[in-house]
């Protein structure tokens, strides 16, 4: 049901160095999401102008820019969380397969469920173990009672954390360290199926070790799921990501595959931001 | 400075004259320390003993009033109290248990319910001046004497709409007394659940209702609880507006909203006690020795009941 045979299988083929963005092929032609001159602002302020990004299917694309910048509300607004924020408002289109995200007829719940999201601070919920797993999973009515303990066990081999947590699935997921907790937040996310996973600053208030190992992950993870991933990492998104847009000061500055914006970028402000003049 | 000779930017010399002042620097510091300390010291031992008074001031009356009750009230204990009902003024509490507990769980339903849900709506969706509005009135919903309470459920139920001395009036009035107590922390508790929580939830696609009844409620269930012992403990307590709504009766309380008289432990102790005869002052010492053992009951139930939701709580 969760596919992890074969998502385990592109782990192995998938080394965790460099150059993953080289290893499959993606159909520049299958794209999954697609943003149409999305102008977001609060208020009277405009966060951000006009941005134009297209997802394929399956790609790992890295969001980078100064704080302000306007990445988090871009990315908030892919799944509408910025929606209940007063003062929000939005011109322009999100398009998930070609239909709309704020169409009438979409139906919220089943939109976050198809796009999800990891936040910075990792956000256990205040349950079991299993439970956080199973949530979604139960919420949405997307499995059988029987399958619970399956399922359990499959997201968390999935994620890696299964033999840490295997003797303790009712235990309290605060008992974990902060890496395992996102971890977690990450199996609870992929327990829904999601095909697009949107992740803000996953690993910037994790240790090296389990930046790594969440990356190696979201490699792993990558041609069953679409990531957008906003990060401060330069590195990260330099080794992550297929491609990869640059936010500077409310505008998308650039967009391209990620070794021509660090090698090659058209733009002198994104050269000085990636080569660390700025920023 | 002498164990790296290689480094040539470093002289001798002004290692040492680093050191100097640093030693100089220490000394100083050291002096200074010395006798801030003694200060501090001093400052310290004064705000513990005034913590340690106002502590005494607190739980002295506490333990003088329990204690006096349980040493008046044991002694001469029978059971037969809590098996027949008051006669004339002597007999049992029977019917005064009955009727406190009856009070007690209808209190738990309606201001529990009211006063939950209130604070539901206070603390996600009432964010403009209105909530602001409400948030005051609920204050000054607080801040009536409970003889005001009485009065207006006297003149409002009891009278006007001819309910007479009932239980339904008794009710309706305690609950509305106590209801902010419940919504308030339930407001707060609510506004403490880390934002993560729902967040978390709603980018998982969970409804509303599912992320409240699921996880922050469950997470803000200790203030929730504490609240409802609060309104529950007050309501036991109070006689004031219960004499003026729900009256008194000899007999088992009448399950009926109107027209139902009925006693309770808090008139048995405000009654009996000014009473000549030694048999009703002793009664009174009984029915506040039940009353003192029902709320610790509660308090007990309470802590269990909160310690079994907690179990996976982030403050464990």
């Amino acid at each position: 049901m969760f596919e992890s045979a074969s998502r385990g299988e592109v782990a192995d083929t998938v080394p965790a160095e460099k150059g993953r963005s080289e290893l499959y092929e993606l159909d520049p032609s299958d794209i999954v999401l697609k943003t149409k001159s999305l102008t977001l602002g609060f208020g009277g302020s405009t966060v951000l102008d006009g941005v134009s990004l297209e997802f394929p299917r399956g790609s790992i694309t890295s969001l980078i820019g100064p704080s302000g910048s306007g990445k988090t509300t871009f990315l908030r607004s892919l799944n509408r969380m910025n929606d209940g924020i007063r003062g929000y408002r939005r011109q322009g289109e999100v398009l998930l397969d070609s239909a709309s995200i704020w169409d009438s007829a979409v139906n919220l719940l089943q939109l976050r469920r198809r796009v999800g999201m990891l936040f910075q601070r990792a956000n256990p919920f205040p349950m079991s173990i299993r439970e956080n797993v199973l949530v979604g999973v139960k919420a949405h009515g997307l499995a059988k009672r029987n399958d619970f303990d399956e399922i359990t066990e499959t997201l968390l081999k999935e994620v890696g954390l299964w033999k840490a947590v295997s003797d303790r699935l009712n235990g309290s997921p605060f008992s974990l360290s902060g890496g395992q907790q996102q971890l977690l937040c990450l199996a609870r996310a992929l327990a829904v199926r999601p095909e697009v996973l949107l992740l803000d600053e996953p690993t910037s208030a994790l240790d090296p070790f389990s930046i790594e190992l969440v990356e190696n992950l979201i490699a792993k993870l990558a041609p069953k799921v679409t990531f957008v991933v906003v990060t401060h990492n330069l590195a990260q998104a330099r080794r992550l990501s297929h491609a990869t847009a640059f936010f500077f000061q409310g505008r998308l500055a650039e967009y391209g595959p990620t070794n021509k914006i660090f090698t090659a970028p058209s733009q002198l402000d994104t050269q000085r931001y990636v080569s660390g003049s700025i920023g | 400075m002498s164990e790296l000779p290689n480094n040539p930017s470093s002289p001798q010399s002004q290692s040492d004259a680093d050191r100097l002042n640093f030693e100089t620097l220490s000394k100083l510091v050291e002096v200074q320390g010395i006798k801030s300390n003694t200060t501090r010291g001093f400052k310290a031992r004064i705000a513990w003993s005034l913590s340690y008074l106002t502590l005494l001031l607190v739980i002295t009356p506490a333990v003088l009033i329990v204690g006096h009750v349980v040493l008046q009230a044991l002694p001469h204990f029978q059971f037969s109290v809590l098996t027949s009902n008051t006669t004339g003024l002597g007999g049992g509490l029977k019917n005064e248990i009955a009727g406190t507990l009856v009070i007690v769980l209808g209190v738990l339903v309606i201001a529990g319910g009211l006063g939950i849900l209130s604070g539901i709506y206070l603390s996600n969706y009432a964010k403009n001046k209105f909530g602001n509005f409400l948030r005051s009135s609920s204050e000054v919903l607080a801040g009536i004497p409970s003889i005001v309470f009485g009065y207006v459920g006297y003149i409002a139920l009891v009278v006007h709409f001819h309910w007479g001395f009932s239980l339904g009036a008794g009710l309706i009035t305690l609950s509305l007394m106590v209801v902010p107590y419940v919504s308030k922390t339930t407001e707060v508790a609510l506004r403490q659940v880390p934002s993560g929580y729902s967040e978390g939830g709603e980018a998982l696609g969970l409804s509303e209702g599912y992320i409240l009844r699921r996880i922050t409620l469950k997470s803000a269930l200790p203030g929730v609880v504490t609240g409802i012992i609060v309104a529950v403990a007050i309501a036991t307590g109070e006689t004031a507006p219960l004499l003026y709504t729900a009256g008194y009766s000899q007999n088992l309380p009448k399950l009926a909203v109107t027209h139902s008289p009925l006693g309770y432990l808090t008139y048995a102790v405000w009654t009996f006690y000014n009473q000549p005869s030694k048999a009703a002052v002793q009664l009174s010492y009984d029915a506040a020795f039940l009353l003192i053992v029902g709320v610790v009951l509660l308090i007990v139930i309470s802590r269990i009941v909160v310690s079994a939701s907690q179990k996976h709580s982030e403050n464990r």
